[in-house]
């Protein structure tokens, strides 16, 4: 009962695991995505790698998208009319006015919502939520008609303060239905119970504007799944962690917005649970970025309020710092006769020149390879990385900065592993954290490329490329959480009354939380509470978790303040006496799906090989030898130089590292004394 | 071509060097990584601020800026923040120092105070922190520094914008440390303290700095220790040849020449008289003057701009067009010169009044870009409505029994360019701030209550390319409350260029509960009674192109969206209705 099949949609390829509980086996895919239709993209994968008899017996399907991303970026969505406060017409488009000073030519995004449909509604709410002006219905009724015959297929309703009352919103959403409206209506204070308008009001907009597009995609995929025989919960990976049912998605697609490179925190997450890892830095190096996030006590770090596309998007996202640094990450020569690495990409097509399609621009894989830091340039696609065509490409940078071609393959990687450090150091360092105390965890095409020279420039001793490396976001999905959460807004200053308030609050969240049809079992079911606590006057506030019974707050007021004046002095180096706030409540839902027990296996090829690398600790190129990672006995530990190979991943081990794998699988670098 | 005179000023960056570094030795691999990893403290140093601060000025406004010094006080790196404070941060840094009398004075775990207007470039309200940077060793090699805008140091009123001389404009530091050895100086806190309307977001700003000073002199002396001195100090010297590389580049591609524009303001605060100025840019090889030589004397009231920031204004300029799109160092200010005349309203000397020192410096940023287009025709957008449209408010909170301060800075229509038509943002010196919620401003100052938040129509400059929109923003008073209003450049709206018209300008009228409508452009602590609203535009910026060459259908898609009126179309684009 605990079989399960995940699908990861990235921009290029489709990931596809499955484990299987009655061999206990994990098997995995990769298909390049159809970007035209993802969804067929997706079953296309199934089909190609799933048995029939696993995906009869699979419990779970589990899927990562970027569908509603995707509809974002390229602006292919819903028609949608926005009701509003009258007056505030234009709170989506005006926004925070803040702009790239570099940029003299810098514009925001257009709003999803243009003026034309942007329609006033005479009504107030106060931020206490009392009403100071009732809801007219004939400005809803009047709005609806222009909203007809524009062709409007999803109305959005934002009133000023709704989270603090929502019932000017349900009465709209009446009234639009009375009249007979039936497309989709998201009322803001459902979407977010969190304050500021136009971050709610955007937020709402990209709620309307990708739900139907969302809505279409998940029942094809639930409907073929069924037609193929699968009988079980089809889970879908949210921003904020873990995953949600096809039902809840569809009700809150915006949800799934920023959920593209959560799976892959989700994998380290369970990965440190499971193996009691301690504390993981996560680097995962794709084709384009580099992604990277903090993994404490077996958790990813969570953030509430996010940008995506350029628009503010108020909901919970995991904490995953992305730059653009990853394999096909273009060197060039500046202005100043300084080398730079990305954030432009050669992207798949082109690609880097040493794919021999084309590309002529330096790359991270050209420099990496004519480094000889991926061994024979053999990929598991059976394409074979071409050097002439690599050293060709680091010539002209190589002249220009007056540098042989080695020391200008050399700087390619020192510059894009400083960037990938420096995203880590500053992740860390703002939190108050010695990066020094965690793990690194190298995971996607590049991260175990990339590790060892990672750990050396932030002092880390110890590295983790755990199996399935290359492919490692999708097994990710394998282990999500179902998980659902809600906040809401109420600002007061922390005392017993207002703790009170905060259980009257939790209540009203978590019983909508529990409202979805699933039993509530002890065992695997468990909820969380959060609040954003801060010092009264100041703005930003901390996130903290206080001790609670079943839902009910059971720290003091006292002793929340301490812990987050302690968080506070973590993060910042001082705390404050001042009084405490609390901004928001949160409370979560957690279920955690059944454990598995997987066994690894991994072809044995039982040769090994030799090649010229540079090494970076020596300053100088040397003999690493070059073998395979199922040939690796569990226990044995041995010292670089040396690379690895499996089918979608090469792990470089510089010669001050040691490296064997675990009983769990897991390859382990370790840096040496000298 | 040299037009300064006996009695002008020169500002040229100073060439004091360091003994510790030569480029030569530096590689442009390690340059590179210690470049980003100088930004990467500066970064914290912001972050830290913004999250720690209790001022929303600091943390929306982002009215203030941090950044990182070597032993000679010259900029090793910056975080983006106010653009406006940016070029003026080594000015605090040297002024504080001497301060206290001399680098020799300094020990580790020293912070120093200081606030002088003429160097810091700004009014009182705008505190620098400067922290020495010692290595273990017992090693000084550099600052950190931030500048930060109080709520309210003690001046005449909270914020003034008639006040005649600097001692009226609050409390001076003249470079004290408020921490010595690591132990907080109480006397010099307690003095900060009881000479506050506020002392209680002040403690916490003041605080909040000290943080964010903290965490990048640790990063410093990381970043140090990761390259080793020598490394360090060559890698240093090497980007600041960069950086100074890139801006030369850039300004050899102007053809040479002197380039004229005019800036204005409404008033001097404390009459009726606008003010105009005459700048120049000129262009000399690689090298780049503006002169403010034959600006006004200084005014009677407090528009006048200290030296810092007339040179910060330059630079950063300067930098939008010519960085690289990178943040800048202090090799990317050594191509500019600044000419200045001292007592006059770009360089005032003591106790020439300077509250309101940002206004003229907005002023001269629309200046510089104007008569950068000339020099670079199609290159520079046209102008903004050029203010933040600043309406504030004051008085007891009686829930909690202190004294509050409220207010924004509001974005205005920027000007269109050749590539498309202007959008609705923040002046450049302000680029990153950010207008709080009015939900936000609600619940912190239950005595406001918003009423409107929309685009006013036809405010944006006809052009080719329409200028961006102005927009209305109204609120109404709860309860009785005084306000300070600096709404300026309501008589000369935003220029156009190419055949592009200006937008509507800026305008705030104040609507008492008995029905009275009054235009109001500066005041000082006026009693306004419950009910009255204020109504601010914000006004449009400059077109571009002739708007008989404007596309059909964008005129057509304004009119639908009632961007411009019928009346208005008709006028400016015919073209749409034949």
């Amino acid at each position: 009962v605990s079989s399960r099949i995940g699908v990861d949609i990235g921009g290029t390829f489709t990931d596809l695991v499955y484990f299987d509980d009655e061999t206990g086996e994990v098997v995995v895919g990769k298909v390049p995505t159809t970007p035209a239709s993802p969804e067929q993209g997706c079953i296309a994968a199934v089909r190609e790698v799933v048995p029939d008899e696993v995906l009869r017996r699979s419990a779970y399907f589990l899927h990562g998208t970027t569908v509603g991303l995707n509809a974002l970026l390229e602006r292919r969505g819903a028609l949608v009319g926005l009701l509003c406060t009258e007056g505030f017409r234009d709170v989506l488009e005006i926004g925070k006015g803040s702009r790239d000073m570099y940029n003299l030519f810098w514009k925001p995004p257009a709003p999803l919502v243009s003026r034309d449909l942007r329609l006033p509604v005479r009504q107030r709410t106060t931020f206490d939520g009392e009403v100071v002006s009732p809801l007219r219905e004939s400005d809803v009724l009047a709005a609806l008609e222009t909203f007809r015959a524009a062709g409007v297929d999803s109305i959005a309703v934002v009133f000023l303060h709704a989270y603090a009352n929502p019932s000017h919103e349900l009465q709209a959403e009446q009234i639009l239905r009375a009249a007979g409206f039936t497309g989709a209506i998201s009322l803001s204070h459902r979407v977010s119970g969190e304050y500021r308008d136009f971050e709610r009001a955007s937020t709402t907009t990209i709620d309307a504007f990708v739900r139907t597009r969302l809505s279409g995609y998940i029942d094809h995929i639930e409907q073929s799944l069924k037609g193929d025989g699968f009988d079980g919960t089809c889970l879908m990976t949210r921003s904020g962690s873990g995953s949600m049912t096809f039902a809840e998605a569809q009700e809150r697609p915006f949800e799934t917005i920023m959920s593209g490179p959560v799976a892959g925190a989700e994998g380290a997450a369970e990965l440190a649970r499971r193996f009691g890892l301690g504390h993981l830095i996560t680097a995962d190096v794709g084709g384009t970025s580099f992604d990277t996030c903090l993994i404490i006590d077996g958790r990813p770090q969570l953030l509430h309020q996010g940008t995506v596309a350029g628009l503010p998007v108020q909901t919970s996202w995991v904490d995953v710092r992305s730059i653009g640094a990853g394999g096909g990450s273009i060197a060039r020569v500046d202005k100043g006769g300084l080398l730079t690495v990305g954030p432009q990409s050669a992207g798949a097509d082109p690609g880097p020149a040493c794919y021999g399609r084309g590309g002529t621009l330096a790359t991270v894989t050209d420099a990496a390879f004519h480094l000889g830091m991926l061994g024979d340039g053999l990929l598991a696609s059976g394409l074979r990385l071409d050097a002439t065509a690599a050293s060709a490409a680091l010539a002209p940078l190589a002249r220009e900065l007056g540098y042989t071609v080695d020391e200008a393959a050399k700087g390619v990687i020192t510059i894009v592993g400083s960037n990938m450090a420096g995203a880590i150091r500053e992740l860390t360092i703002e939190q108050g954290i010695d990066p020094r105390e965690f793990r690194l965890l190298a995971f996607g095409g590049a991260g175990p490329l990339m590790g060892t020279e990672l750990a050396r420039e932030l002092g880390l001793r110890e590295i983790i490329v755990p199996p399935h490396a290359g492919n490692f976001s999708a097994w990710g999905l394998l282990g999500a959480d179902l998980l659902r959460s809600r906040a809401r807004t109420r600002v007061m200053t922390l005392d017993a009354r207002a703790l009170d308030e905060i259980n009257r609050i939790v209540a009203e969240l978590l019983s909508v939380l529990y409202e979805d049809g699933f039993e509530a079992t002890a065992d695997t079911d468990r909820c969380e509470i959060a609040l954003d606590m801060r010092f009264d006057g100041q703005e930003h506030s901390l996130t903290i978790a206080p001790d609670h019974d079943r839902g009910r707050v059971s720290s003091t007021p006292a002793e929340l303040t301490e812990k987050f004046r302690e968080a506070y002095r973590r993060s910042f180096g001082l705390t404050l006496h001042d009084k405490v706030q609390v901004v928001s409540v949160r409370a979560a839902r957690r279920r955690a799906l059944p454990r598995r027990s997987e066994r690894l296996s991994l072809a044995t090829h039982g040769t090994v090989g030799e090649v010229s690398a540079y090494s970076f600790a020596l300053r100088e190129r040397c003999r690493f030898e070059t073998l395979y990672r199922g040939d690796l006995r569990a226990g044995e530990r041995r010292r670089g130089p040396v690379i690895v190979y499996e089918p979608t991943a090469t792990t470089y081990v510089d010669v001050d590292f040691s490296y064997g794998v675990d009983a769990n699988g897991c390859l382990i670098l370790r840096r040496e004394e000298h | 071509m040299d037009m300064a005179t006996a009695q002008d000023f020169v500002y040229r960056p100073h060439d004091r060097k360091s003994d510790r570094g030569r480029s030569r030795d530096a590689d442009p691999v390690t340059t590179q990584v210690v470049r980003h990893s100088l930004g990467s403290a500066a970064n914290q140093m912001k972050r830290v601020l913004v999250r720690t601060a209790y001022s929303p000025i600091i943390y929306e406004a982002q009215d203030f800026a941090v950044a990182v010094y070597d032993r000679q006080a010259r900029m090793l790196a910056q975080a983006p923040t106010l653009p406006a404070f940016m070029g003026t941060m080594n000015f605090c840094v040297e002024a504080a120092i001497a301060g206290i009398g001399g680098e020799e004075k300094l020990e580790p775990g020293d912070a120093i105070l200081y606030n002088m207007p003429y160097g810091t470039g700004s009014h009182a309200q705008d505190c620098a922190v400067v922290m020495p940077v010692f290595m273990p060793d017992g090693e000084l090699v550099g600052y950190t520094a931030n500048k930060a805008h109080w709520l309210d140091v003690g001046a005449k009123n909270s914020y003034c914008t008639d006040t005649t001389d600097v001692f009226q404009e609050g409390v001076v530091f003249p470079g004290v440390k408020l921490y010595r050895r690591g132990e907080l100086v109480e006397d010099i806190m307690a003095i900060v303290v009881a000479n506050s309307r506020m002392p209680r977001p002040v403690r916490g700003d003041l605080l909040a700095q000290v943080a964010s000073c903290r965490i990048g002199a640790d990063e410093f002396v990381r970043v140090v220790e990761r390259f080793g001195s020598q490394t360090f100090w060559d890698c240093v010297e090497r980007m600041y040849e960069h950086g100074e590389a890139v801006v030369r580049a850039f300004i050899e591609q102007l053809p040479d020449g002197r380039y004229e524009a005019q800036g204005h303001l409404d008033n001097d605060g404390l009459s009726e008289n606008p003010i105009t100025f005459d700048l120049a840019v000129e262009v000399s090889g690689s090298t780049l003057r503006v002169d403010f030589s034959r600006v006004p004397d200084a005014q009677r009231g407090p528009l006048n701009c200290p030296l810092p920031s007339t040179v910060s204004c330059c630079r950063i300029a300067l930098a939008m067009f010519a960085g690289n799109s990178e943040a800048p160092n202090e090799g990317h200010f050594r191509p500019i010169e600044i000419v200045t005349r001292p007592g006059s309203m770009f360089h005032p000397v003591s106790p020439q009044p300077c509250y309101m020192y940002g206004w003229p410096l907005m002023s001269a940023f629309e200046a510089i870009f104007e008569a950068l287009s000339r020099a670079l025709p199609g290159r520079v957008p046209s102008g903004s409505a050029g203010d933040i449209c600043g309406v504030q408010y004051w008085g007891h909170d009686d829930l909690r029994d202190e004294f509050f301060y409220g207010g924004c800075s509001l974005p205005v229509g920027q000007g269109a360019s050749v590539g498309g038509d202007g959008a609705t943002l923040f002046v450049s010196p302000l680029a990153q701030s950010k207008t709080p919620s009015a939900e936000l401003m609600e619940t912190k100052w239950p005595i406001v209550r918003f009423e409107r938040w929309e685009y006013v129509t036809d405010s944006g400059g006809p052009g080719k390319q329409r200028g961006g929109l102005g927009w209305d923003i109204h609120w109404r008073f709860m309860k009785p409350v005084e306000i300070v209003s600096i709404v300026e450049r309501t008589k000369v709206p935003s220029w156009g260029q190419a055949g592009g018209l200006s937008g509507l300008s800026n305008r705030f009228v104040l609507s008492y509960p008995d029905g009275r409508d009054v235009e109001i452009r500066k005041v000082t602590g006026l009693p306004v009674p419950a009910g009255s609203v204020v109504r601010i535009r914000c006004g449009g910026g400059g077109g571009y192109g002739p708007p008989t060459e404007r596309d059909v259908a964008a005129v057509r898609r304004d009119l639908q969206l009632g961007l411009v009126s019928d009346t208005e179309a008709r006028r400016h684009y015919p073209q749409a209705f034949s």
